[in-house]
């Protein structure tokens, strides 16, 4: 293995693995942070609106399901797990992915050339240079309603449960952020692309419900044409209802693999597509 | 000596869809397969050694950007052979940055809203620079700039010319073998301008640093370039240094005049007068101006025939500027250079 290479300049160079991007993005992550604090009014009040908007959520789904014992088979309480589960695996989508939001803009102005000077991964490069602190509070709101709803539904605290918790969750996120990153990257072709990134955020609204609860044409579209379904049923079944797994639940891990994969590189094909326009 | 840049008949072309008018022109576009193809880029050759500063001159949409693009890797060409520093710079585009420096415009590269020296920091860590080196540079950059009162500025908060200067600065952090400036002086004032043109020769007298250059400022390429390229409708016009540029479009002197009788009358006689020399007369409100070729009439054998015709006030003897030469060639397609319009 080729674990160093040496400059013309006679500078060896560390190989740019997992270990130097982590160093990198922490460092990265650090700085934003403390810039991001710096504009002191700006942070408060837009935190203050995060937690309000999961506040008027929770309360909205109160009202609509406190009237119901169940649906279509579905407890309350199984229904608030699954909203808590999915509050906590949007969370990497929206603290980490959050520049996504303006490759649109980046993209169209020309901009986005000036990432494509870096020895750097492009799409690592662009990802690290925003990183969305908001999106903790909302987290914090989906570890509280998990929890209540796990102690409610009398659902057992075994080290099994915990680690299919955990797997359950990274998939999950895994699948929004697929679905954000490739919306995202649709601008490398589209124009008017932000409806799809606006759509892939309604998504994860659709997330929050058993897909069951859908007709037979949603719920194969939310299966195998949006992945809406994986981003909080299929894997929460297996902590939910343990005898009833589908194979689609089982599969769910490396599917969620493959679809974020797949996401990156429709991202980077996109990325080297580009020729920065007007300059 | 080696050559860092080295460019073999490069083309570039872009499919560029034919779009209709109105509507309905509009509604056709939607399923049109009708694509024209642009020609950007026009087999250009290019050998660059290093340490050189090398000029791209042109008018706008003349190339000079997507020359850039092709050298730094973002674009690849369409036919032709690409070598930059021993590499295809578009393979592996990541890798070949690390010897690479680029400051694009007004595009600054710089994290937002940092402070410039935790950018440099993480530049330190992205291009892997060792201590002594990073050391090394920051003090050469405290050498020729007020450095302690950038450094811990977020860029957010710099005037433009502060940003440039930073940019510029970190784009030369990592002492790459090239770096390519694109439009560095634009929208800056003349002190700020000619503090980065100083700058920038000097880092590359003391890096021996490639530096390719763009720009529409004369005053850049006058201070900075010993050679420069020329560029327009993606085919290269010229390529040697600025002594030769002006000898190339003949050796051109302005002889301006200023009669004691009326402007215009005796500009129509001298026009009359000296047919014979093949020289262009023309005038403003109170100067006559002659163009003279100096390889086939002599100025003071045309201030000579003047004096006979006309009563001279006052008169003056330009030298055409590079500027002049410029503006010519745009303005005028090479093979027809040797007409005269200025």
């Amino acid at each position: 293995m080729n674990q160093a290479s040496t400059t013309k300049s006679g500078i060896v160079l560390q190989k740019r693995g997992l270990a130097f991007y982590t160093k990198i993005y922490f460092k990265i992550i650090v700085q934003d942070i403390k810039s991001k604090m710096s504009y002191r009014a700006d942070f408060i009040i837009s935190t203050i609106g995060m937690i309000a908007t999961n506040i008027a959520g929770f309360i909205a789904f109160l009202i609509m399901f406190g009237k119901f014992p169940s649906i279509n088979g579905w407890s309350y309480y199984e229904i608030l797990f699954l909203y808590g589960f999915s509050l906590i695996s949007i969370t990497p989508t929206q603290c980490l992915l959050d520049n996504n939001w303006s490759l649109r803009r980046y993209v169209y102005d020309g901009d986005f050339v000036k990432y494509c000077f870096r020895p750097i991964n492009l799409w690592f490069y662009y990802i690290s240079e925003v990183f969305d602190v908001k999106g903790f509070s909302q987290l914090f709101f989906g570890i509280g309603t998990l929890i209540y709803a796990w102690v409610k539904l009398g659902l057992p605290v075994t080290v099994l449960m915990v680690v299919e918790l955990l797997v359950a969750l990274v998939t999950a996120s895994l699948f929004m952020m697929a679905l954000q990153n490739a919306a995202a990257a649709s601008c490398f072709w589209i124009q008017n692309s932000f409806w799809l990134l606006d759509i892939s955020l309604k998504m994860k609204d659709y997330a929050k419900y058993p897909v069951t609860i859908f007709n037979d044409v949603f719920k194969f579209i939310f299966t195998f044409i949006l992945p809406v379904a994986f981003m909080a049923y299929y894997p929460s079944l297996a902590i939910l209802r343990p005898d009833e797994v589908p194979v689609l639940t089982w599969l769910s891990p490396v599917l969620g693999i493959a679809a974020f994969y797949g996401s990156y590189k429709l991202w980077m094909k996109g990325a080297s597509k580009y020729d920065g326009s007007g300059s | 000596m080696e050559n860092i840049i080295e460019l073999k008949n490069v083309t570039k072309e872009f499919k560029v869809l034919n779009r209709h008018e109105g509507l309905k022109g509009s509604l056709k576009d939607l399923f049109s397969r009708d694509y024209k193809i642009v020609r950007a880029v026009d087999n250009i050759n290019l050998e660059v050694a290093q340490g050189e500063i090398v000029g791209f001159l042109g008018p706008n949409g003349a190339g000079k950007s997507t020359t850039i693009k092709m050298m730094t890797g973002v674009l690849e060409p369409s036919a032709g052979e690409l070598i930059i520093n021993n590499r295809i710079p578009y393979k592996d585009r990541s890798k070949n940055s690390q010897e690479m420096g680029v400051v694009f415009g007004q595009r600054s590269q710089l994290w937002w809203a940092l402070p410039l020296v935790e950018s440099f920091k993480l530049l330190k860590d992205i291009y892997q620079i060792p201590d002594e080196n990073y050391n090394a540079m920051l003090k050469l950059y405290g050498s020729m700039v007020d450095l302690d009162s950038l450094l811990h500025k977020p860029v957010r908060q710099m005037s433009l010319g502060q940003r440039t200067l930073s940019d510029i600065l970190a784009a030369f952090l990592h002492n790459p073998k090239v770096v390519f400036l694109d439009e560095p002086t634009i929208g800056l004032d003349v002190a700020m301008k000619s503090k980065i043109r100083e700058m920038i020769l000097e880092l590359n007298q003391k890096k021996n640093t490639t530096v390719i250059l763009t720009t529409h400022d004369m005053g850049d390429v006058d201070a900075l370039c010993q050679r420069i390229v020329i560029i327009d409708q993606g085919k290269m016009l010229y390529d040697n240094d600025i002594e030769h540029l002006k000898k190339f479009f003949g050796a051109y002197r302005t002889l301006k005049i200023r009669p004691r009788e009326k402007v215009t009358e005796a500009a129509a006689k001298l026009k009359e007068q000296l047919a014979e020399f093949e020289v262009s007369v023309t005038n403003d409100d109170t100067w006559i101006s002659i163009l003279v070729n100096e390889e086939k009439v002599r100025v003071m054998k045309i201030l000579e025939q003047v004096q006979e015709i006309l009563n001279v006030r006052d008169m003056q003897l330009e030298e055409i500027s590079t500027e002049d030469v410029i503006k010519k060639i745009y303005n005028s397609p090479l093979e027809s250079g040797e007409e005269v319009a200025l």
